[in-house]
């Protein structure tokens, strides 16, 4: 396997990035305090990595799993309602909640089987009733979430007499199980040494890639198509449920209002930014690893640098980014042509257009004399490409 | 001269890669008058089209038209100057309504881009009288038959005042109530002094309506010849007339047992004209047998194959025997693991895995046999994928290449690679040779003959009738789907194969 040239140039970025985080951030935290911030980027990435990588395999299979967020709130929800069920009195006391190890472990499981049936009925919807993988998953999108939400307060009235919109998680062991950062870590590091070498060691690996690629000539080489859809999507789902199970235990609560609310996308832009084409047919795991890690360093530099309300621009910098990564691998493969960036009327309305986007954003995160002085950069420099266009195409 | 012809064509070539679909074609097309361009499939007729119509603008040569030099730069362009064409494959919007079609991209519209469409569909209401078809303008097209799509293409070509019109088989998916309405349509259009150029390999109708026949034949111009002075016998000779290429033609002497027999195959194709795509087809293959299945586009070769290898989704009624025991795939997995092999037709979209490398593309269908417990072993692989590039002399810089880098014909033989790593027992090549280079053919040749030697039975089609004929025991001629002729190696002539294909009555 081993990594690609593509892989080494986000590898180079993120050393970028973390070095530039480093000399805009006033306080210097990933200097001062080196073993922290190690531990807050490796908990992050382990909690995005979990289920992006579910998103790479579908996408590598020619699919796109648009529930990932929707299935982590919804198995949170179900783990969350089997320890209720299965351990009412130990869930509801507040002071010295003791779950016993055997109730949680029959909720991971069952969890894990709610996943699994999950990405069945989407194995199911795309290759037996014929639907589009993007509708398939969309249906589940919404109605995941609030399936979930539906269930809490039955759940909750039956059991404890008061209807409730969330389950809270006293107990510290199941805590303890995603905040320790290590026992993510590691689950997260064998399923993807796993995934990596299902992908490019086996014959199920080179299926996949094979029906990514060229689904019908998959099908005409004597390949079961359908049965490595019902794979990639189950295994999708699965490691949703796996990281809905942390995100519970790391937040002390199933709010399934909030839980996972958009993060399929940031796992598409991971397995995007990190070399799968939405084409099918191409992309790697350890690709896909990378492309968390980078996300997670942008997100996280820049939290360092504005220090508060980083969150908000967290949609922000994946667009960018996704955009950046995409547009990156378009022009490499047309290297070479010339073409126009500014033409017609559209390249007119993208002078102030992009101009506005790149000073709104620099005057939010450093400042307006900032904002103002990029704003006019980009404007001129946009301008500037569009005069020497028109000249061009006047030439030929 | 007395009359100026319309079109004038001089000295055309076209190249596509290293294949050349026409060569120094030279001939006039005369005003008013239907002009029938005929050939076998591959002969160039429909690239010469698409270069009258502005689809293809890079060619050799020149092309006059009302006695003057023109470089279509588009469809739009030819269409502007009164050329229109009518695709095999129509390009309608099936969304759209009859009107929207009819005027898409020419809408008439008012101030501020109101569409008028009252006026539109009036407009659209008379073309259609005019053309006997009793569909609304209002209707929408997908849910029209195949034979009112068409009439709604030439339609929009009549609003567009095209006086050359290009029809491309237009016939081969139309009821013979269709036929007969599209032939009243095109008599009126001729008396109003519309030019069409008629591409077509059907005789009854190249000989109805045709004023004047070219014969095209290796993307050469064989002859013009106006309809009065020709014969179809003579016009079916001149389209298949070449010389044989020296292929040495020695029978196989090996043949064995019957190892596949089909009995009454029935493939229906609901919701058609004719409503089957295969009729009542038998036959029998045995070891060390080449079979070749002759037969124009749309003849449903490639169905045959299909069905054989258990990758028609549709249901299909009759027996299919492998080996004397009765077999029913519901997936080419299973074909696969009784020992068939299939190389497609179509290359690029159902042989190639483009984002796969020459090694993997060869050793798909093989992984599953030197894997254990579902691992691969790299060092397996690489032995049959280097030990297949060897015996079939794949030229390419290694394994890792790029498999699009590679030549058609060394795409082709990797493909073939990948079938035969199966071990297969019947083989079945959907024309093998397509845009194939002279070189990689005879290897493909070379290959056959010597695994018809070494006992596996092979269905062979091709869209050269040398080729079958110079490699085939035996062959069945499929018309429509249905077979018109069985022929034994002595009674081999191209004529024969040709008559039986095109229902001439020889």
């Amino acid at each position: 396997m081993g990594l690609a040239r593509k892989d080494w140039g986000l590898l180079v970025a993120i050393g970028m990035v973390i070095g530039l985080a480093l000399l805009a951030d006033p306080q210097r935290t990933y200097w001062v305090n080196p073993q922290e911030s190690a531990v807050d980027i490796v908990r992050q990435v382990t909690m995005l990595g979990l289920f992006a990588m579910g998103s790479a395999l579908v996408i590598i299979a020619g699919g796109i799993d648009l529930s990932s967020g929707s299935v982590i709130a919804f198995s949170g929800t179900i783990c969350a309602t089997l320890m209720l069920v299965l351990a009412p009195e130990a869930m509801e006391s507040p002071r010295d909640p003791q779950v016993s190890l055997a109730v949680m472990a029959a909720a991971i499981a069952g969890t894990i089987v709610v996943g699994f049936l999950v990405g069945s009925l989407h194995a199911w919807l795309i290759t037996v009733v014929g639907l589009p993988p993007f509708v398939a998953t969309l249906a589940s999108l919404v109605g995941l979430r609030s399936l979930a939400r539906a269930i809490i307060p039955q759940v909750t009235e039956a059991i404890t007499g008061r209807a409730s919109n969330q389950i809270q998680i006293f107990d510290s062991r199941f805590r303890y199980l995603a905040n320790s950062v290590w026992i993510p870590f590691v689950v997260f590091v064998v399923l993807a040494i796993v995934l990596s070498f299902l992908l490019g060691r086996t014959v199920i690996g080179r299926h996949l890639y094979a029906l990514g690629g060229n689904e019908e000539a998959a099908r005409l080489s004597g390949i079961r198509t359908d049965r490595l859809k019902w794979l990639a999507y189950s295994i999708s789902a699965m490691l949703s449920s796996v990281a809905g199970i942390f995100f519970i235990g790391e937040q002390s609560v199933a709010d399934p209002q909030v839980l996972g609310m958009g993060y399929e996308l940031n796992a598409i832009a991971a397995a995007v930014v990190g070399g799968c084409s939405l084409q099918g047919g191409v992309g790697t795991i350890p690709g896909t690893v990378l492309g968390c890690v980078f996300l997670r360093t942008v997100m996280d530099g820049i939290a360092k640098v504005i220090k508060r309300g980083a969150d908000v621009y967290e949609g922000c910098i994946v667009g960018i980014l996704v955009v950046l990564a995409v547009a990156m691998s378009q022009f490499r493969q047309t290297s070479g042509q010339r073409r126009e960036m500014l033409p017609d009327a559209l390249g007119w309305v993208m002078i102030p257009t992009l101009a506005l986007l790149g000073g709104a954003i620099s005057t939010f995160l450093i400042g307006p004399r900032w904002g103002l002085a990029v704003a006019a950069i980009l404007a001129s420099g946009l301008l500037g490409t569009k005069v020497r266009e028109l000249a061009q195409a006047r030439q030929s | 001269m007395g009359n100026q012809s319309i079109f004038e064509i001089r000295d055309v070539s076209k190249r596509f890669g290293g294949v050349t679909a026409l060569e120094n074609v030279s001939f006039e097309i005369q005003p008013g008058k239907v002009h029938a361009i005929v050939g076998e499939n591959g002969a160039g007729k429909s690239t010469l089209m698409k270069i009258l119509a502005g689809i293809l603008t890079e060619f050799d040569g020149h092309i006059l038209l009302r006695g003057e030099a023109i470089q279509f730069t588009g469809p739009c362009d030819a269409e502007d100057r009164g050329v229109s064409i009518i695709h095999q494959e129509l390009n309608l919007v099936h969304q759209l309504s009859v009107a929207a079609n009819i005027y898409l991209g020419r809408e008439e519209h008012g101030k501020f881009g109101w569409l008028r469409q009252q006026a539109m569909d009036k407009a659209a209401e008379a073309l259609l009288r005019r053309l006997e078809c009793q569909v609304r303008s209002t209707d929408i097209v997908g849910s029209l038959r195949v034979g009112d799509q068409q009439l709604v293409e030439i339609a929009k070509s009549l609003s567009l005042e095209a006086d050359v019109l290009i029809m491309d088989e237009p016939t081969s998916s139309l009821t013979e109530v269709e036929v007969e309405r599209l032939f009243r349509v095109m008599e009126s259009l001729r008396a109003a002094g519309t030019t069409i150029l008629y591409i077509s390999h059907k005789m009854s109708e190249v000989f109805r309506l045709a004023d004047t026949i070219t014969v095209l034949r290796d993307g050469r111009h064989v002859r013009t010849l106006p309809r009065q002075e020709t014969s179809p016998g003579e016009v079916t000779r001149l389209m298949v007339g070449r010389e044989l290429k020296p292929f040495d033609a020695k029978t196989h002497e090996h043949v064995g047992d019957v190892l596949l027999s089909v009995r009454n195959l029935f493939l229906p194709w609901p919701g058609h004209a004719k409503p089957w795509r295969l009729h009542d087809i038998s036959f029998e293959l045995r070891r060390g047998e080449v079979l070749g299945i002759a037969g124009l586009m749309g003849a449903g070769r490639t169905e045959l194959m299909e069905c054989l290898f258990g990758a028609q989704p549709a249901s299909l009624s009759g027996e299919i025997r492998l080996r004397g025991s009765r077999v029913s795939w519901s997936h080419p997995r299973d074909a696969l693991q009784a020992g068939m092999a299939m190389v497609t037709e179509d290359r690029k979209n159902l042989g190639l895995f483009a984002q796969l490398n020459v090694g993997q593309n060869i050793s798909l269908c093989h992984l599953r046999e030197i894997a254990r417990s579902g691992v691969l072993r790299p060092q397996l692989e690489r032995q049959a994928v280097t030990s297949t590039m060897e015996q079939l002399r794949i030229k390419a810089p290694g394994p890792s290449a790029v498999i699009g880098q590679l030549s058609g014909g060394n795409q082709q033989k990797c493909i073939v690679g990948r079938w035969l790593l199966t071990k297969p027992q019947v083989l079945l090549l959907d024309d093998p040779t397509r845009g194939v280079d002279v070189g990689a053919k005879e290897e493909i040749y070379e290959l056959i003959r010597t695994l018809c030697e070494q006992g596996l039975a092979i269905l062979l089609t091709s869209s050269e009738l040398p080729e079958l004929i110079a490699l085939c025991d035996r062959m069945l001629v499929l018309r429509e789907g249905v077979v018109t002729a069985e022929l034994v190696r002595a009674d081999f002539t191209e004529e024969k194969i040709m008559a039986a294909a095109t229902g001439v009555a020889e």
